[in-house]
């Protein structure tokens, strides 16, 4: 039973109580969005792309064009702008926030689903996103809306900035919109085209998924209706300007998406997302993401259903969805054991062994900009590339994969080996005892005299943690 | 010289009626031991880019923001992108080919969908759980023989149990007696892919804390397997291939891709024994091409057809072997991609009759449930 605790958050911490009634606390977790738990200081998503700016305007416009015949003085102005601009700094910034929400909050369940819809509405590795935007996007659009309805997530991701740029809206423009016969087009032999990727993208990963049966013309004619939501282009700001609809260049007339037709205009953006999410399949393919996250590879029709219902009842409600999921989860507890992923397994390992994780926000806060971070201060970053699981580097839009077979290979074991050993040396002194790992054995475990034993077979501290968090139980829950 | 599909008929006979004739290649086992290295391409590598037709209005007209400005000389038909100088100069010891206008058989541009096809071999994405090289190594008995160059395992070798995956990490394992511990427990819970992988990382010899970048990965891909004992399979990924922008010329993003992938052959070449050279045979795979025109941001959208580049000692000879399809508007799939005529699944069946000695037959039946893919082999490889 106790393996639920890690299943829909991280397990229990040294320090904490065994809750009497798990259902109702992860149930309790998911009503309400407090504010984040970190200490230290926290940066808008705007401040963030700011710095994005500066970055890309001072090496495109300036560094470039300087420095055009000397490659080695680009190269080393071009690293004095990474650290003006806190490129190497910030993603391990949000690394030590969002861990913090699954270790030291009083939410980890709000956590743990944060993290999954981070993941399902992806920003994958492009460009310097991952540098600048990738976290503050997940904080400001994704974790805001963990309380509100699918439909109006949906919309906020599809419009944010991060999405945009990562799914190249605002390239995207209508072959018969106003700028298509703009006279520079000609001239620069620019004509206006569509870009389809980001309409596949909601179509296929955001919303219906491909069981809908969409065809290429469904793709088409919903990239004609999201044309015109672009950023604000600017000589000084270029691609990091702010998300208007630029009716411009949005393509007129009706667009006709999986057999509704909707009028050109602003608003048609909102009732295609509505309609999308109001779609079986969607409630489908949602309710099966989360149950391939939280409980098992291949989630049966009996697990989706009460989500599927829970979705069509509450409207896609956002609580109402969760808790469903998490009931199921309860249910199927001890029948299902989900692998965990890497990212998953080390906030485990981090809350279970009282780790110094993430990095104090004292250090984190210590860090000024136009230096280079120390080491510390870099560490959350190099540890999730490491571990093969890089919450902001997804190859793909897709995200990171849930199922199982995708995290189990000789090199990704011997990440979770090496960095178990490794955590040894975040380990606190006051812990380098046999009480300590009785008391959080007792605490997350059911059989705790055969994981004891199991652990005993060494004798050294950096051993038994190698030991323990490399138990097939601890690598399931 | 401007070509027609009608030339290419004629010079290169690369089509289904020429090749329904020809059966199994063969396949008594020489003793020699052959490799099969594969280079995946992923986010769709733009087969015009790195091999572009010479004397093509059309082309050059859709194309005139991102035209290469020089390239390499390949034949009175094709040109090569600067970037490929290996491939080059294997092609010019008759150790590199290519086939253009071929894909898997998907049209549906999705780059998840895509590069899921690519590597299980199938036509309904996510369906299958293994991939064709899997598969292929299965029926050949290749258990353990596989080596993946990648951190997690990629889905085009599985099938076939105890895959190696390597990409160092840059520290010492825990101590043996340790991992042995941790082992039996995935025993004694009956952890069986677990417990495979323990076994592979307490049993290899490659180093945990060299450096990851392609040309060392590749350079110690090249030492396994060039050992009589080592991997006869190995599998690369090299990302980047999406460029919607800036996909640039000469020096653009998807010259940076192109020369990654040169960057791997030439490792290959100068890190593995002649011998094993010889015997080896190095395929890319992508998910799909890129469009003929260029967008509004200098970049290209998800296409149809691609190219396929080989290369190393089983290519047969220094050609581009295609069934060319045309770059017309109407000689355009759905008018807008460069068209596929050749099943890219056919080369790698064949390439895998050719290098794990199996019937074409058998591997076109237990791999790719017996599709209609031709028998490529005797055309493509040395036997």
């Amino acid at each position: 039973m106790k393996n639920f605790f890690r299943k829909v958050a991280f397990g229990i911490g040294p320090k904490e109580e065994v809750p009497t009634d798990p259902l109702n606390w992860a149930l309790n977790q998911v009503n309400e969005i407090p504010d984040l738990s970190w200490q230290g200081k926290i940066y808008s998503e705007k401040e963030l792309r700011n710095h994005y700016k500066s970055w890309v305007y001072g090496d495109r416009k300036v560094l470039r064009k300087k420095y055009k015949n000397d490659k080695n003085l680009y190269k080393t102005y071009k690293n004095l702008l990474r650290h003006e601009t806190g490129q190497k700094f910030w993603e391990s910034l949000e690394i030590s926030i969002r861990h913090n929400e699954g270790i030291n909050s009083q939410h980890p369940v709000l956590a743990k689903l944060w993290m999954f819809w981070g993941n399902f509405f992806a920003i994958s590795e492009k460009d310097f996103l991952a540098n600048y935007s990738t976290g503050p996007y997940q904080r400001e659009i994704i974790r805001p809306n963990l309380n509100q309805t699918f439909e109006k997530m949906v919309y906020d991701v599809t419009t944010s900035w991060a999405m945009i740029h990562h799914l190249d809206n605002s390239e995207s423009a209508g072959p018969k919109s106003v700028t298509a016969s703009d006279e520079w087009r000609r001239r620069k032999k620019r004509p206006a085209t569509i870009n389809e990727n980001h309409a596949r993208e909601l179509l296929e990963l955001h919303t219906v998924s491909p069981k809908a049966g969409y065809n290429q013309e469904d793709v088409v004619q919903l990239a004609y209706i999201m044309t015109g939501w672009q950023q604000r282009w600017s000589k000084t700001r270029l691609e990091t300007g702010n998300i208007w609809f630029n009716s411009e260049y949005h393509q007129p007339g009706k667009k006709n998406v999986l057999g509704k037709t909707y009028k050109k205009g602003r608003k048609s953006l909102a009732l295609v997302i509505k309609d999308l999410v109001n779609h079986p399949n969607c409630r489908d393919f949602v309710a099966d993401r989360l149950c391939k996250y939280l409980i098992t590879d291949e989630p049966s029709k009996e697990m989706k259903q009460p989500i599927i219902d829970a979705f069509k009842k509450s409207d896609g409600f956002l609580p109402e969805i969760h808790k469903a999921a998490i009931k199921v989860a309860f249910e199927n507890n001890n029948k299902f054991k989900k692998f965990q992923t890497p990212e998953n397994w080390f906030i485990q390992v981090a809350k279970i062994g009282d780790l110094q994780w993430p990095p104090l926000p004292e250090i984190m806060d210590s860090y000024e900009l136009g230096t280079k971070p120390s080491r510390k201060q870099r560490s959350p970053e190099r540890l999730l590339r490491n571990l093969g699981h890089h919450p902001y580097r997804a190859k793909q839009p897709n995200g990171w994969p849930d199922h199982s077979d995708e995290w189990i290979s000789p090199e990704l074991l011997i990440r979770r080996l090496v960095y178990a050993k490794l955590s040894h040396s975040f380990s606190k002194m006051e812990n380098n005892n046999n009480e300590y790992y009785e008391n959080i054995v007792q605490k997350n475990f059911d059989n705790p005299g055969k994981i004891m034993k199991y652990i005993d077979q060494k004798n050294r501290i950096v051993e038994k943690q190698t030991l323990l968090f490399n138990h097939p139980e601890f690598l399931k829950s | 010289m401007k070509i027609t599909r009608r030339d290419f008929l004629k010079t290169t006979a690369l089509t289904s009626l020429y090749f329904a004739g020809f059966g199994a290649a063969g396949y008594a086992n020489s003793g020699t031991k052959k490799n099969l290295i594969v280079i995946m391409l992923r986010g769709g590598m733009d087969g015009l880019c790195a091999i572009p037709i010479k004397s093509d209005k059309n082309f050059e007209k859709l194309r005139s923001k991102i035209k290469l400005d020089k390239t390499l000389p390949l034949t009175s038909d094709f040109d090569l992108h600067p970037a490929l100088k290996t491939f080059k100069s294997l092609w010019d010891q008759n150790q590199s080919a290519a086939i253009h206008a071929t894909n898997i058989p998907y049209t549906g541009r999705s780059h998840f969908d895509g590069q899921n096809l690519m590597e299980s071999g199938g036509k309904i994405p996510y369906q299958e759980k293994t991939g064709w090289l899997g598969r292929g190594m299965k029926i050949a008995g290749l258990t353990g023989n596989g080596l993946a160059l990648a951190l997690p395992m990629p889905l085009l070798i599985r099938g076939v149990p105890m895959n190696n995956n390597y990409f160092p990490v840059g520290h010492k394992l825990p101590y043996p007696s340790t991992l042995k511990m941790i082992q039996d427990a995935y025993k004694q819970y009956d952890e069986k892919l677990l417990s495979e992988n323990m076994e592979i990382i307490q049993t290899r010899e490659l180093s945990n804390t060299s450096s990851d970048n392609s040309w060392v990965l590749a350079s110690n891909a090249a030492n396994e397997l060039s050992k009589p004992d080592g991997p006869k399979v190995a599998v690369f990924e090299v990302d980047g291939f999406d460029t919607h922008a800036a996909q640039g010329a000469t020096n653009g993003a998807h010259a940076d891709c192109l020369s990654d992938y040169d960057n791997i052959i030439r490792s290959l070449k100068s890190s593995m024994t002649k011998e094993s050279f010889d015997n080896t045979l190095i395929l890319t795979l992508t998910e799909f091409g890129r469009t003929i025109k260029q967008n509004s941001s200098n970049g290209t959208e998800h296409g149809y057809g691609s190219a396929v580049l080989m290369a190393g000692g089983l290519v047969k000879k220094a050609q581009v072997h295609t069934d060319w399809p045309g770059l017309k508007r109407k000689e355009l799939f759905e008018g807008r991609d460069l068209n596929s005529t050749i099943d890219a699944r056919s080369i790698y069946a064949s390439a895998m009759s050719t290098v794990f000695d199996l019937d074409f037959k058998r591997i076109q039946k237990d791999v790719f449930w017996g599709e209609n893919l031709q028998n490529l082999s005797d055309k493509l490889f040395k036997a």
